[in-house]
């Protein structure tokens, strides 16, 4: 994933789309968040959502068990992940089999 | 038989229907050792049981209910038998799973594995006791649902033992007929038409026998730690939503069979999804035998007393992939297909193929179309009764549209006869080449390569050859876990896989194994399964998918999956290279060297 240097000032409003157990924890599907990495993003998410912290997120990363996506395509976890305005974050339980 | 090793019988039952023998066939403690068991030991003994090119309704060909080393031991999920057979569907080797009870008493009779040949001169339910073999009438069973049949035959049996049994499908010969015990089966590939054909409406198990664990303390240590860890995140999904979680995630990123495969993002997945019907239906859970997840999820279904197991597989195949949108609707097609005994994979994809055909004019249905849901309904009826059009459905894809015509084949949604899973191929591209090698056909059960397009790693839309080295060691996970057997929703759970197998087969069997010796065991399986395949005709050219997915893009409105698309070229690149990386001839067969390497020959 490219990184780039963005100023920290310029407001970034990413929407995060939950599903699976994030959402059932949450009680909520989406949530607007203003961050530009990855990480941001999940920090701010706990705090909107103390119910996902230590369970779904923790110190900015997921836990294991979840997955990130970045706008339906690509698999992200690095938490310099850079976000671009408009972006969609998707967060996923990470087990997949029916 | 002294060297029998801890945790087996060290012998199988071999019954012939048609002279009511039966007789004890020992197993090789080596056997024991290379194969396992479930899956593994039943590919094994279908290889010795097996004449070549045989028809899979043919007299001698066998039908086996395989447990493992694991069955009855305190290990959470480990509550498991196989069903093998050459399939009906797909004239291919196939391995279907079930759970619960049934495993328990089965293994209790004192055997690994039970085979059936022959066939029964009148409806029969198969008698397996502390006693020995019998052979009892089933008449007044025939004709009734799984369920109904064992309430049947409690009553005429009396009490203590546990039923596998076929529903009307079955009996019918439908091609993925199912075998059901309490409400779960052994779904795909057609198991209950090959018991059909041997006229054998059920098999009752009981017994005493036990076995000896090599290190019981340290068994019931390790599984009070695995249980444990059960509880834990790694099942939460399971747990709470169940597999139909999948539903609302796999619509966003696209990848959601929709319309028999033309697109795949569905309208209606919210209404569908089980976040939904929990609000709108009661729902409760369940579990398998000495399971700690319990990932059934029952739904109430209006004004009825028994409940609908619902699952992705069955959400996605009776509702997207018919345009279904109306959860009522696929829930009692889920429950219609519990009833008859067909695989709700196999039942809704040809419901779905069959629904596109009439609209391109190949079928004269008028009210055949996609989201008419009293069509679905009375089609699946006629699937289970081979009445009307019910009759052609009955073949599965492969075979009705070979009779339809046209050129419905390039759209006819299987791979070797086995109706393609919700999982759209063009989307997720290490899943399509797991598809297109399965050796039972299109199988998400026998392929896990679905995790290798949701990872960061690869890409899902543009799979290249460095995605067939974790697609193989997904099938071999896969393989090792129905051999042991293990749930798959455990995997999570498990810190490392080989080394924890290998030390849950110490504990109960004490063989000395390693991490690097299960992992040559679940490749000899799976060399073992393609071997098998081999000496029942298989030809390279099965290995592939229809035309549709090598030709037609994914509409433009299929969001992040837009325009998707995996040529012909290269997953032919990608079914070599796995071939290569298997050991085997780039064309797929075996080579005399990995017969000799796993003692096939």
């Amino acid at each position: 994933m490219a990184k780039r240097f963005v100023p920290s000032s310029i407001p970034m409003p990413i929407q995060v789309e939950l599903f699976g157990i994030p959402r059932q924890r949450a009680g909520a599907s989406e949530v607007e968040l203003d961050a530009q990495d990855l990480g941001t993003l999940l920090v701010k998410l706990g705090d909107r959502f103390p119910q996902l912290e230590h369970v779904c997120v923790e110190g900015g990363r997921l836990k294991q068990g979840y997955l990130a996506n970045l706008n339906g395509r690509q698999f992200v976890s690095d938490p310099e992940t850079i976000l671009s305005n408009g972006d969609a974050v998707l967060i996923l339980s990470a087990d997949a089999g029916g | 038989m002294t060297d029998v090793p801890p945790g087996y019988h060290g012998r199988y039952l071999r019954v012939e229907l048609s002279t009511r023998r039966a007789s004890d066939v020992p197993i090789p403690p080596d056997v024991l050792r290379r194969f396992i068991g479930g899956s593994g030991l039943g590919t094994w003994i279908l290889l010795q049981e097996t004449p070549d090119g045989i028809d899979p309704y043919a007299e001698s060909a066998p039908l086996l209910f395989v447990f493992s080393p694991l069955v009855g031991s305190p290990l959470t999920t480990s509550a498991k038998f196989v069903v093998l057979a050459k399939s009906p569907l797909t004239e291919r080797i196939n391995d279907s799973l079930s759970s619960s009870h049934f495993a328990i008493a089965g293994k209790k009779t004192g055997y690994d594995a039970i085979v059936v040949v022959g066939i029964a001169d009148e409806p029969t339910c198969l008698v397996i006791d502390e006693n020995g073999v019998r052979y009892e009438s089933a008449g007044e069973a025939w004709g009734l649902s799984s369920a109904a049949a064992t309430e049947v035959l409690k009553r005429q049996l009396g009490a203590g033992f546990r039923y596998a049994a076929i529903g009307p499908a079955g009996e019918n010969l439908v091609r993925y007929a199912t075998i059901s015990h309490d409400g779960r089966h052994a779904g795909r590939g057609g198991m209950g038409a090959v018991m059909g054909s041997k006229r054998l409406k059920a098999v009752a198990v009981r017994g005493e026998a036990t076995v000896s664990y090599h290190d019981a303390n340290g068994l019931v240590e390790y599984s009070k730690r695995l249980s444990h860890e059960s509880f834990g995140p790694a099942t939460a999904k399971y747990r709470e939503l169940g597999t139909a979680a999948n539903l609302l995630a796999f619509n966003r990123l696209a990848v959601l069979p929709t319309r028999n495969f033309q697109s795949s993002t569905f309208a209606g997945a919210a209404q569908l999804a089980p976040e939904a019907l929990a609000v709108t239906h009661e729902k409760t859970r369940a579990s398998c035998a000495a399971c700690t997840i319990g990932c059934e999820h029952i739904y109430q279904l209006g004004g009825q007393q028994t409940g609908v197991r619902m699952e992705y597989e069955n959400l996605f195949a009776l509702g997207p992939l018919c345009g279904i949108a109306v959860p009522d609707v696929v829930l009692a097609a889920s429950q219609l297909c519990d009833e008859l005994g067909l695989d709700t994979i196999s039942a809704g994809a040809s419901i779905a193929f069959a629904m596109e055909c009439a609209d391109r004019g190949y079928l004269a249905a008028p009210e055949l179309r996609f989201g008419n849901g009293d069509v679905v309904l009375r089609t699946l009826q006629q699937i289970g009764h081979r009445e009307e059009l019910g009759d052609l459905l009955a073949e599965g894809t492969r075979i009705a549209a070979g009779q339809i015509g046209y050129d419905a084949a390039d759209f006819a949604p299987h791979v070797k006869g086995l109706e393609i899973p919700g999982y759209e191929p063009r989307a997720l591209q290490a899943m399509a080449l797991g598809f297109a090698v399965g050796t039972r056909g299109a199988d998400h059960n026998r392929s896990g390569a679905y995790e290798v397009d949701f990872s960061e790693e690869y890409d899902r839309l543009n799979a290249g050859e460095e995605i067939v080295g974790p697609a193989i060691e997904k099938e071999d996970r896969a393989a090792l876990m129905d051999s042991l057997i293990l749930c798959k929703f455990l995997r999570g759970v498990l810190t490392d896989y080989y080394e924890d197998m290998a030390e849950m087969l110490q504990l109960v069997a004490g063989f000395d194994v390693t991490a690097a010796e299960l992992q040559q065991t679940a490749k000899r399986i799976v060399t073992a399964k393609k071997w098998y395949n081999i000496r029942q005709g298989w030809t390279p050219e099965e290995d592939t998918l229809p035309k549709r997915f090598l030709t037609d893009r994914l509409p433009d409105d299929s969001g992040p999956s837009a325009g998707a698309v995996l040529s012909a070229e290269r997953l032919q690149a990608l079914i070599e290279a796995y071939n290569v990386a298997r050991g085997w001839e780039p064309t797929g067969f075996v080579p005399d060297r990995s017969l000799r390497e796993f003692h096939l020959g």
